[in-house]
């Protein structure tokens, strides 16, 4: 659990502060850092990624909202779009091991491969600390830090809150906007929106 | 014979794995016929969708049958199985609000949805609002009063998610017929206790919000809430704020509510990452063991402070881009946000320093500084005359903005280029360049017309006249003030009244700058041209911006009198150019002068007596919004109103909204060069955006009420309303096509 000890740090400060659970990264400031296992147990800090745009996607294949957008291709074809940019896609499970959906390193990442993802790694927040600092509320919950780890969008991944993946077409895709603004040296025109999706599967226990 | 209609109750193949859902089966059932086996019944016959999560039924209540003018309600019953919920208007940290869509008789028409007050639903760290156990969700129906029909025809497509650990979309298709000239009372029970937890509107009830700013790192904004008038019985006990919009508040974060007498006051936690910054939140509070909660708008007091990093927010008015004297609406507008009060009064004073070069000002200031050339040795003298000039121009500035102060302190809702919105004052201005114009060109000379005594005291008095240039100076720049800067200044107007007038000194400052620093180094006037004959030529050609800006005038007053009223300032102004060349043209000989010049008189009373009364009427753009030419000049522009924007954001089609004014310059140029591109016109068209035009050329107090909404007090001003999103995104003053385009992308087509 060395690797966790920055993350539990944040954990501890943020349950001190707080008294509520969950606290938030806040866009225009710098994104909380991490080191967290990714599936195939390796570790991934966001300080690795320093002069790299980075995404962060809440993920869970339980989801229905996020069936929504892996069974239409939509994530997956943001996300190569991205990383073929450049640009780091991180997925992060915040799933609790004592939730029906939590779903194991290996198997997480065959369910990955199989929906043909082209995310960077796949981060196992099992406690659920990286996504307590960024506030990740719902899968799927999207982020962009940029080059010099500031937060520059945090909400949903796109404008049509539905389940429905026929409404895909006609939504404006926040994320890739987003990186397109970021990417040409622009501001983020809309950089916070309200996510939509299944809640984060945090531990029962809090 | 039992008309079965198929009916689809959500699984998408993607939930296949959810056997439960695959489990899923449907019933529905609409047998027309057993309304002729039971007799009237009253039970109409309900269509149910069944899933292993919930019970949907349409029900109605109809006491009354089917009557226009009386009572008629439809709604979703939704029976949950135990631990699974559905949402309320604002889901929470996850979920989705049900949503209803009817098809409806022609003419009948569903209202919205009457959300029962919702409960907090705890999930870990998150919280969301919403329903468990059994829940109609009401719906008010208006009956047309050429309603003639037998029975009610009803279809009506519902989606909800319901959620538990895991969440399932599901949506149903329903069928019911009601009978028209029978009650339809089967459902009174449910619907009335519904009614018993409907949010109660309290007429008596404020609520008012501040936004309290982030203290350090790691503590959040919050908004201090207080509430007044709450039922007396909920005194002492924990409410609950469930505000609409979503993504406002911190939902999980305990909120401690304080009561002292009637009054609660409450610290709400608010979301770092809302893209919300409302001025009125709708909100319900509830309190603990009360089944119905109270509905009160929250007005929000404070300014938001900008949530995050510069140009990144979403919701927020944007800074107008800079470029020249656009300069001081960004600064005005930082220092409405209690920044830098240095900056806007140096913008200002760059800005007043850029209206000697515009078309109003240029050719007498030119004129009036070319002949310090003449004099240039005299020191004193000329330093002295500079600063008089200065008084005069400052003065003159802060003289009009105080007074525009006073008349709005009065409750006057007027903004900065409020002189262009009187017809009067278009005429008279129209009339001064005209003047102004014809001397220039050598038709008449001053120092003929004035009376000899006036003559004398100009020259005994130099001092005075500087001063009274000044003044003269600042009356011919305002025809350019307004158009230019209208927005800017209209902002430094909603500062505090000191602030404000310190604005308008150093715009007035600004202005008389170039002047007062000729006059005090001769060195720098020794440097201008010498005069010469060109300067005769220099004149006369600077009499044409004169009659330009005379054109310009002409047809702001047309767009405010209309065509009477621009015969009637032509007429005024044919009578004083014959009058000004009678009287004062050096070529006339006494007699001559004398005949001419009685005829001129006359017919100048003559053309007052008959023009006033057109020019006198006060333009207010009250009852007819209509009726502004400026609004039906293309047709796919419609009069703004905020009931308009209402339905539009009501129906989910895109508004954009265009605050304009004949007189504002800005705002012609950009609907000639950005609102009329033909690609914004092909995005607009292919977005179905509803293009509101309020026109501002007229006094119009709801304009103005609107503007001062936004935090501003003159036009130009561009919004853009998105579905989903309650606050406007405000574009940039000097609007470009990108920037339209791009607001409009990022609306859902």
């Amino acid at each position: 659990m060395k690797q966790f000890v920055s993350s539990v740090a944040i954990a501890a400060a943020l349950a001190l502060s707080a008294g509520a659970a969950l606290a938030a990264a806040t866009v225009g400031q710098p994104a909380p850092d991490f080191k967290v296992m990714d599936t195939a147990g390796k570790t991934v800090s966001l300080a690795d990624f320093k002069g790299k745009h980075v995404v962060l996607e809440w993920v869970n294949p339980g989801c229905p909202f996020v069936v929504k957008h892996y069974g239409s291709s939509n994530m997956q074809g943001t996300q190569a779009e991205a990383t073929g940019k450049g640009v780091v896609w991180l997925a992060v499970s915040s799933t609790a091991p004592d939730q029906g959906e939590y779903k194991k390193p290996a198997d997480l990442a065959a369910w990955m491969k199989s929906q043909n993802a082209a995310a960077t790694a796949t981060l196992m927040d099992d406690n659920g600390t990286v996504g307590k600092a960024y506030g990740a509320r719902t899968t799927p919950h999207m982020y962009i830090v940029n080059p010099s780890g500031t937060l520059v969008y945090a909400g949903a991944i796109d404008s049509i809150r539905s389940a429905n993946p026929a409404d895909i077409a006609k939504a404006t895709n926040y994320v890739k906007q987003a990186l397109a603004e970021t990417l040409a040296g622009k501001p983020v025109t809309t950089a916070s929106t309200q996510p939509y999706g299944c809640a984060v599967k945090y531990s029962k226990g809090g | 014979m039992p008309a079965s209609i198929a009916s689809t109750a959500s699984p998408r193949n993607w939930l296949c794995q959810l056997s439960a859902v695959a489990a899923l089966s449907l019933t529905l059932l609409w047998p027309p016929f057993a309304q002729a086996q039971f007799g009237p019944s009253t039970d109409s016959i309900s269509a149910v969708v069944t899933t292993p999560q919930v019970r949907a039924e349409l029900v109605a209540h109809a006491p009354e049958g089917v009557t226009p003018g009386k009572a008629l309600w439809l709604g979703l019953k939704i029976e949950h199985q135990p631990n699974w919920h559905t949402y309320w208007k604002n889901p929470g940290d996850s979920g989705l609000p049900t949503t209803l869509t009817w098809s409806l008789p022609e003419g009948v028409i569903a209202g919205d949805i009457s959300w029962p007050t919702p409960k907090r639903l705890p999930i870990g760290p998150l919280m969301n609002y919403g329903y468990k156990d059994t829940l109609l969700l009401p719906v008010a129906v208006t009956v047309p009063a050429n309603f003639t029909g037998d029975s009610l025809d009803i279809e009506l497509r519902a989606d909800w998610l319901v959620c538990k650990d895991v969440c399932i979309p599901e949506s149903g298709n329903f069928v019911l017929k009601l009978p028209a000239r029978a009650a339809t009372t089967a459902h009174s029970n449910l619907f009335a206790a519904t009614q018993r937890a409907q949010p109660v509107v309290l007429a008596q009830a404020t609520a008012t919000a501040s936004v309290s700013s982030a203290t350090g790192a790691g503590v959040d904004s919050s908004l201090v809430l207080r509430v007044q008038g709450l039922p007396a019985q909920w005194q002492g006990k924990a409410l609950v704020f469930y505000p609409e919009i979503p993504g406002l508040i911190n939902n999980a974060a305990k909120v401690a509510g304080t009561w002292t007498g009637d009054t609660w006051t409450a610290n709400v936690l608010l979301d770092p990452q809302r893209g919300e910054a409302p001025q009125q939140i709708p909100a319900v509070f509830a309190a603990e063991g009360v089944a119905a909660g109270a509905q009160v708008m929250v007005q929000v007091t404070t300014p938001w402070p900008e949530p995050m990093a510069a140009g990144a927010q979403a919701a927020l008015p944007e800074p107008g881009t800079g470029a020249n004297s656009y300069g001081s609406s960004t600064s005005v507008n930082t220092s409405a946000g209690g920044l830098s009060l240095g900056l806007a009064l140096l913008f200002a004073l760059a800005g007043g320093a850029l209206l000697n070069l515009m078309p109003c000002v240029f050719p007498v200031l030119s004129l009036k500084v070319l002949g310090f050339a003449t004099h240039a040795n005299d020191r004193k003298k000329l330093l002295a005359g500079g600063l008089a000039y200065t008084a005069g121009v400052v003065a003159s500035f802060v003289g009009l903005a105080a007074l525009l102060l006073a008349l709005r302190a009065g409750g006057e809702q007027l903004g900065w280029g409020f002189q262009l919105q009187s017809p009067a004052v278009v005429a008279v201005l129209a009339a001064l360049f005209t003047l102004i114009g014809l001397n220039l060109v050598g038709v008449f000379e001053f120092g003929s017309v004035l009376p000899s005594s006036l003559a004398a005291a100009r020259a005994r008095n130099p001092l005075v006249d500087s001063a009274l240039t000044g003044v003269l100076a600042v009356a011919v720049a305002s025809p350019c003030t307004a158009p230019f800067m209208g927005a800017s200044l209209g902002m430094a107007v909603t500062l505090p009244a000191p602030q404000a007038l310190l604005v308008f000194a150093t715009l007035g400052l600004g202005m008389a700058l170039p002047y007062l620093a000729i006059s005090a180094w001769p060195a720098l006037a020794r440097a201008l041209p010498r005069p010469g004959a060109w300067m005769a030529h220099f004149k006369t050609v600077m009499a044409f911006p004169m009659f330009a800006t005379v054109v310009w005038l002409v047809w702001v007053l047309g767009q405010q009198a209309g065509i009477d009223g621009v015969a009637a300032l032509l007429g005024l102004l044919l009578a004083l150019a014959f009058a000004a060349w009678a009287l004062g043209s050096p070529t006339l000989g006494p007699k001559a002068r004398g005949g001419f010049g009685t005829a001129a008189v006359l017919l100048l009373a003559a053309a007052l007596f008959w023009g006033t009364p057109t020019l006198r009427t006060e333009a207010i753009a009250a009852s007819a919004p209509g009726s502004t030419a400026n609004a039906g000049v293309h047709g796919d522009w419609q009069p703004w109103s905020t009931e308009r924007v209402a339905q539009a954001q009501a129906e989910g089609r895109p508004v954009f909204v265009d605050f304009t004014a004949a007189w504002c310059v800005t705002c012609q140029f950009n609907k000639r060069s950005t609102l009329l591109d033909a690609d914004v016109v092909a995005d607009f068209a292919a977005r179905n955006v509803l293009l509101l035009r309020a026109d501002w050329t007229r006094r119009d107090p709801l304009i103005t009420a609107e503007l001062a909404r936004f935090g501003r007090n003159g036009v130009p001003v561009y919004l853009v309303y998105t579905p989903g999103s309650t606050q406007p995104r405000m574009l940039s003053e000097i609007l470009t096509v990108d920037e339209v385009r791009g607001a409009l992308a990022s609306a859902p087509a």
